[in-house]
């Protein structure tokens, strides 16, 4: 590996030089001029200064407030609904139930099983039973005081599971088994027969909710055409079109999706703006007017969608010196009220396939079965937030691995240096990783940064007064880049204009990622131009291609091979008329700077965009189509084995803490992150989506969880639901290594959501290694430290 | 109940408005005034994104009734840049610095990084952190905002 600055930004990076990735990207680290650079974000000046408009910043001209109706059962019978008085009020244009549905009254990101507008039944507290548009905001809330409905309360079931049980109160008619996966390798009996300590351990989490800064906002608008145009934050803007369609009736064409920047998304504005926009778009089309549904705080805690919870077993075996010879997980998933991103899309799509492929850790390990169950509960539902169903599987795996070298006597960095995996391993689903795997890099880098050695021996009391320990904990983790379906492909389209400047189109959006920075910055590193020369189209599903959602780690990687096939379809328009202009052969032809010049004669050069002039006037291809999709993905549906994602990014975070072991209160004094990302394309951007990522991972583990009783969250505005502020969270150290990706942008592979996920343990690792206490469900507040430590026989004695 | 006459200077300029005695501030700038740059997350004084300036300090403008700006000084994050166009220093430093992501907190983030260094221009990272406390970003985990209103005092002070 060799060290470089980024001079610009004084971000450090460590890279294994490479020069023949992925066929169609031959390039030389040292040739790079855009990408790799830390550019200030291209939204940054709009972003400073107010400018930039959010979703709710609009008012469409003559719109109507929508709002909607929810249930305040978990599970119960809709006898009646009468409308007539909300109907009477003035102001009120129009009151919709589930007869007003013209077409499929169902949406959801995988299987539409969620009404519009609930018809017979409800199934969590928050369904929606009516939908009002009126003249005001104020208006369309007394109008939803005045509809009555007459429900029938049904036995409601809250555990994964108890819905598993024969006689549980059935959700839905399909019953409350939604996905049973399992994952076969080796025989684990034997496994842990061979093994000279074995320990198991249940460890638990709790409903997340995402906290975007932004509240949910959907803009419907009726057009003349007899199309229906909808508005918002959305990180799905193809999904959104495939649902609105066959809600109103109408085909895929005739529904139009465009996406205005977003307020924070980690997921959550994959599902709710299906929700929202489905339902402002059929009032919509009721009123023949523009509808704007905007949420309360409130109103997006009770509704929409949420990290998993879950139960996790595990048995884990070891051989004395730490080798890992057996695993057995099995996993409550539980989904929720409605399917939303967790059942299987085949081969390995869908939240609960991922907890299960990700469930035995980056470890290689000859025997390994995990079980894993999701079930329908009456509670919210659970979908995509930050991690997609690896978080909650990391907070298990690294906090048994802990535990485990424990009890064999070995340190948590000594047993990860012995399984953890490198080139040439072989994953539990029998996956060899046979390119870019950074893993044990990231765990050396990681320890050298930190002085692991020196804070592994500084733990202990560090007051007189006996009350405050230190310790530290490590956290390891991978994450796919891709979604593990066949439809993973992005397209994008490069359009060059005669001056030189250029449009590129894609449906990846912007939620405050940088995507808007990154993707041009790709786009004019192939061009050999500005970044200031690109104008990203914002995604508009009448004008961009297919690109799948902006999900999943993979925007930089699937959408940047898009943008550089497409602008390499130009560029042979571009070498073609340089060649004539220049009178140098074809493959003589360079781009740099704005500028095209003869390799061999850097001053024989003319402007970018004379060149471009030139491929107008005489009529040359301009326009590029890249697309790209990538390698197939497998998974066997009885054995779980296959290659269920292609490339993986590596992390291992180490974090001091100190504990006070009378209140059970935490403090987080020094954290270092390392990341194997194959390579950075904006490293600036790329640190602040790391140091994001450890900050939501510190909630998970320290204060975050959607609190319910009977259904009913108990915690729906910030006062109760806390998130991390300025004071909780540390100087966060992020180390970024490139082990190049052969499949990746200058072999770039996902880094959005891989930082929050060995955050997590590596902050209870090190909370159980400063008190001696062991938290196993999250979140580690001081109440639960407390007992931890009362548990393991009150606090250490030195 | 009948409205209330108001008038108070906004970003500089003197302005009048009739608003309902429940009117919060968040909602006349919004509104009335279209400076959007004022955002609504929580609605409870939680989450800090409504922060204005009134007399140079810091308040969440969800929770203050439109009334009470009566006579007073309010600034808004779009009262930051000056008039020939040139951005306060604060907000060149979070350009610098990367300390903005989705950008929704971003104008609350600026406005009390402001009204801390109105009062303190040199603050160390411990008066930093305090002073945005009040404001939530779930994108950068603060770090990169710390740097900036570091690099903007010190920017000032040279």
């Amino acid at each position: 590996m060799s060290e470089k600055t980024d001079d610009r930004k004084k971000v450090k990076v460590l890279t294994k030089e490479r020069t023949d990735l992925l066929p169609f990207v031959r390039f030389k680290e040292t040739e790079l001029a855009v990408a790799g650079q830390s550019l200030t974000r291209t939204d940054d000046p709009l972003k400073v200064t107010g400018k930039l408009k959010f979703g709710a910043d609009y008012s469409p001209e003559n719109f109507l407030h929508g709002k909607i109706l929810r249930s305040p059962h978990p599970h119960a019978l809709i006898r009646s609904i009468n409308t007539t008085k909300a109907e009477q009020l003035e102001g009120v244009v129009a009151v919709l139930t589930a007869r007003d549905v013209p077409g499929r009254n169902g949406f959801g990101a995988i299987i539409p099983d969620q009404p519009v507008i609930c018809d017979d039944k409800v199934r969590f507290v928050g369904d929606g039973v009516a939908l009002v548009a009126a003249e005001t905001e104020r208006i369309a809330n007394e109008a939803l005081a005045l509809i009555e409905v007459d429900y029938e309360p049904l036995p409601a079931v809250f555990d994964p599971r108890d819905a598993m049980k024969e006689d549980a109160p059935k959700i839905h008619e399909r019953g409350n088994l939604l996905s049973y996966d399992k994952l076969r390798k080796g025989r684990v009996e034997e496994g842990f027969e061979q093994a000279d300590v074995i320990i198991e351990r249940t460890y638990q989490v709790p409903f997340l909710e995402h906290v975007y800064l932004e509240p949910d906002v959907v803009m419907a608008y009726p057009r003349s055409d007899g199309t229906v145009l909808v508005e918002g934050p959305m990180q799905a803007p193809f999904t959104v079109r495939r649902n609105v369609a066959p809600v109103l009736g109408l085909p895929i064409s005739k529904v139009r999706c465009r996406q205005i920047h977003m307020g924070g998304g980690f997921g959550g504005k994959e599902d709710s703006p299906i929700d929202l926009g489905c339902r402002a778009a059929l009032l919509a089309q009721h009123t023949g007017r523009p509808v704007r549904i905007v949420l309360e705080r409130e109103e997006v805690t009770i509704q929409t969608a949420k990290r998993h919870p879950m139960i996790m077993e595990i048995k884990i075996g070891a051989l004395k010196d730490g080798t890992l010879v057996s695993f057995q997980g099995v996993i409550y998933d539980e989904q929720g009220a409605y399917a939303s991103l967790g059942p299987k899309i085949p081969p390995a799509g869908g939240s609960h396939v991922h907890s299960m492929v990700m469930m035995p850790g980056p470890y290689v390990i000859p025997n390994v079965k995990v079980d894993a169950y999701l079930c329908f509960t009456n509670h919210p539902y659970g979908g995509a937030m930050r991690g997609f169903g690896a978080p909650q599987v990391h907070f298990a795996h690294e906090q048994i691995i802990d535990e485990l070298a424990e009890e064999l006597g070995i340190s948590p960095l000594e047993i990860r240096r012995k399984n953890a995996f490198e080139l040439g391993s072989e994953t539990a689903t029998g996956q060899v990783l046979d390119q870019s795997v950074g893993l044990r890099e990231t765990l050396e880098a990681c320890a050298q940064t930190f002085e692991w050695d020196r804070r592994s021996r500084e733990t202990g009391y560090i007051d007189r007064d006996r009350t405050r320990r230190r310790g530290v904990g490590i956290g390891m983790g991978w994450y796919r880049t891709s979604i593990g379906t066949g439809g993973d492909a992005c397209g994008a389209n490069v359009y060059v204009h005669e001056d030189g400047s250029v449009l590129l189109y894609t449906g990846i959006t912007e939620m405050g990622q940088g995507a808007f920075t990154v993707l041009p910055q790709i786009c004019a590193e192939e061009l050999g131009i500005l970044v200031e020369d690109v104008r990203l189209v914002q995604p508009d599903t009448d004008l961009v291609p297919e690109s799948g959602p902006t999900v999943g780690s993979r925007s930089t990687t699937l959408m940047g091979n898009a943008i550089i096939i497409a602008a390499r379809q130009v560029k042979q328009s571009l070498v073609e008329a340089a060649s004539e202009m220049l009178d140098i052969p074809p493959e003589r032809v360079q781009f740099r700077d704005r500028k095209v010049f003869d390799a061999d004669n850097q001053s024989n050069s003319l402007e970018f965009k004379q060149v471009a002039a030139r491929c107008m006037a005489t009529g040359k291809r301009l326009i590029g189509q890249g697309w790209w999709a990538p390698p197939a993905s497998s998974l066997d549906p009885e054995t779980g084995q296959g290659v269920p994602y292609f490339v993986y990014t590596y992390s291992t975070h180490m974090a001091q803490v100190v504990v006070d072991v009378e209140t059970g209160e935490v403090d987080i004094e020094h954290y270092v992150a390392a990341f194997d990302v194959g390579k950075a394309i904006n490293p600036r951007a790329l640190e602040g989506q790391i140091e994001g990522g450890v900050a939501m991972g510190l909630g998970y583990a320290l204060m975050e969880e959607v609190v319910l009783k009977e259904g009913v969250i108990q915690n729906t505005n910030l006062q109760d639901y806390s998130i991390p502020t300025a004071l909780d969270v540390p100087d966060i150290r992020p180390v970024i290594l490139e082990v190049a990706n052969e499949l990746g942008p200058y072999g770039a592979k996902g880094i959005g959501e891989m930082p929050n996920i060995p955050a997590t343990p590596a902050i209870l690792n090190a909370i159980a290694n400063a008190c001696g206490g062991r938290v196993r469900s999250l979140p580690a507040d001081p109440e639960k430290i407390f007992w931890a430590i009362r548990e393991a026989g009150g606090p250490p004695e030195r | 109940m009948s409205n209330i006459e108001l008038s108070f200077t906004l970003n500089g300029k003197k302005v009048e408005a009739a608003v309902a005695p429940v009117k919060m501030l968040v909602d006349l700038l919004r509104e009335t005034f279209n400076l959007t740059g004022t955002k609504v997350g929580c609605r409870e004084g939680e989450c800090g994104a409504c922060t204005v300036l009134m007399d140079g300090e810091a308040y969440n403008s969800c929770l203050m009734p439109a009334h009470k700006v009566q006579g007073r000084e309010v600034t808004t994050i779009e009262g930051l840049q000056q008039a020939d166009g040139s951005l306060d220093p604060l907000q060149e430093a979070f350009m610098e610095a990367g300390a903005v992501q989705c950008g929704f907190c971003t104008p609350g983030m600026i406005l009390n990084a402001k009204a801390l260094l109105s009062k303190n221009p040199s603050p160390d990272e411990e008066e930093i952190r305090m002073a945005l406390s009040g404001v939530l970003c779930r994108c950068t985990g603060y770090r990169k905002i710390v740097q900036a209103v570091k690099n903007a005092a010190s920017e000032s002070r040279s």
